[in-house]
């Protein structure tokens, strides 16, 4: 009973957490800035 | 530029040894004086060497290669046709050595920095910052300006960001002492506004991106402004403007069907599906990702980068058989680069939800705790840590395993905190 009250507890601070603060569980690959070199068809810069 | 660089850039060339070059004319240690202008030689020695290296002093000034020069710099920095750009540069490789100045010289070799990040040769660019690295004190301050830049845009090549907003910042400085043209100013602001997004500085980005977007408006370049408005987006989402984050990326959309760019309208959809995921509208989310996947004119990163987007989303609300589709889908697209190294975050993304989907318990645990969280944890990406972390802890939860359960939520937890601390 106790592990399951810790685990609910962290998980709710956890899920409280990113709520919170939306900026977090974010990016690396999902989001994604333009190319720094220029924009051509021929190459993958995205 | 001064002789005694000319000549050291002659030699470097040639793959010359201070010592093959002096012999019989000066001593190796008093050519290396030469070449680092500690004294000026006589004209004889001066004539002798360049004899040797097969050079004349004159500045010679051939028109044609010159426009030809300023049109090959202009292709680096804007929309360019790269069969027409490897050409140019192919035949200017073959004359610049032929008497034209050394100060032509110089900054053509250091574009080949640029030249070769462009056409994706990182190890080229590597070996060309190597060799110009060893006389990159002669070079004047209209030298040294592209030096820092492209010096920047290797290391942003190698998403090495903190060390090349240093080396653009250095190029910003040299700003005060030339006048460059608007448009080159602005590239390095553009360049400079999409690094401050890399590192996460918000306000920065958004300064930059929009003192870009203020010159590229005016000379109608509008790949640049759709960039600009990328990185407006991302900026205005990040701090949760998200009607403004909206029009941005509407604004880079219509901007790209407008050149016809593919990459560019991709890269919109991409950024307002993720957008839409983080706000919870998943039908948007998912719309935008379909997208991607539809157009076959992008290459392989794109495609994968939304494939593995909608196995998420599917998943997030239980679209099991769709979730599967995209699995599959993005498994097959992962098969085809030689280049699995890049890909390997999307391998594990795709892994971990087919275990998941399919309830293979052990598989799913093996891959996520063995292999994907050390893969995460060693390439510092605390934004996926905390989202695989937690579904992890969720799946132990379910199996009222909560001694395991807490460890990986705690892991969530503490890297939740160094994410936000950073």
């Amino acid at each position: 009973m106790k592990k399951l009250i810790a685990t609910v507890a962290f998980g709710t601070m956890l899920i409280g957490g990113i709520a919170a603060m939306q900026d977090a569980p974010n990016e690396s690959a999902m989001e994604w800035e333009p190319t720094v070199f220029s924009v051509s068809n021929d190459v993958s810069h995205f | 530029m001064e002789i005694g660089a000319y000549i050291k850039l002659h030699r470097i060339k040639q793959e010359m040894t201070q010592a093959e070059l002096a012999e019989g004319i000066v001593s190796s240690a008093y050519l290396s004086k030469i070449e680092n202008e500690k004294t000026d030689a006589s004209l004889n020695v001066i004539s002798l060497l360049c004899t040797r290296l097969g050079i004349q002093l004159d500045n010679g000034s051939d028109e044609e290669v010159r426009e030809k020069l300023q049109k090959w710099y202009g292709m680096l920095s804007s929309d360019y046709d790269m069969n027409e750009m490897v050409q140019n540069y192919q035949e200017l490789n073959k004359v610049m050595y032929d008497n034209h100045s050394a100060d032509s010289l110089v900054m053509f070799e250091i574009h080949k920095v640029r030249y070769f990040l462009v056409i994706g040769k990182i190890d080229e660019a590597l070996r060309q910052v190597n060799k110009l690295t060893e006389m990159s004190d002669t070079f004047d301050t209209l030298h040294q300006f592209y030096w820092y830049k492209f010096k920047g845009n290797y290391s942003t090549a190698q998403n090495e960001f903190n060390q090349a907003m240093r080396m653009y910042e250095a190029a910003e400085e040299k700003l005060n002492q030339l006048e460059l043209p608007e448009e080159e100013v602005a590239d390095l602001q553009y360049t400079i506004a999409v690094t401050h997004s890399k590192l996460r500085n918000t306000l920065e980005a958004i300064d930059y991106a929009e003192k870009a977007i203020a010159t590229f408006r005016v000379t109608y370049n509008f790949s640049r402004c759709a960039q600009c408005h990328v990185v407006l987006g991302i900026s205005y989402r990040r701090i949760r403007m998200y009607d403004k984050a909206i029009k941005n990326y509407n604004l880079a959309k219509h901007l790209g069907e407008l050149k016809q760019n593919p990459q560019i309208i991709q890269l919109t959809n991409q950024n307002l599906g993720y957008l839409y995921s983080t706000v919870g509208e998943t039908e948007k989310a998912i719309y935008h990702y379909e997208e991607i996947i539809k157009e076959q004119e992008l290459f392989l990163f794109e495609r994968i980068l939304a494939a593995t987007s909608l196995i998420k989303e599917y998943y997030n609300i239980n679209n099991f058989d769709k979730a599967k589709e995209m699995v599959k889908m993005s498994l097959k697209l992962l098969h085809e680069p030689e280049d699995q190294d890049t890909f390997q975050l999307f391998f594990y993304i795709a892994y971990t939800y087919k275990y998941a989907i399919n309830q293979e318990a052990s598989k799913f645990e093996s891959l996520v705790i063995d292999e994907f969280i050390p893969y995460l944890k060693k390439h510092k990406d605390y934004a996926n840590l905390v989202i695989y972390a937690n579904m992890l802890a969720h799946h132990f939860e379910g199996n009222n395993r909560y001694k395991e359960s807490v460890k990986y939520y705690k892991l969530a937890n503490s890297t939740y905190e160094e994410l936000i601390s950073l």
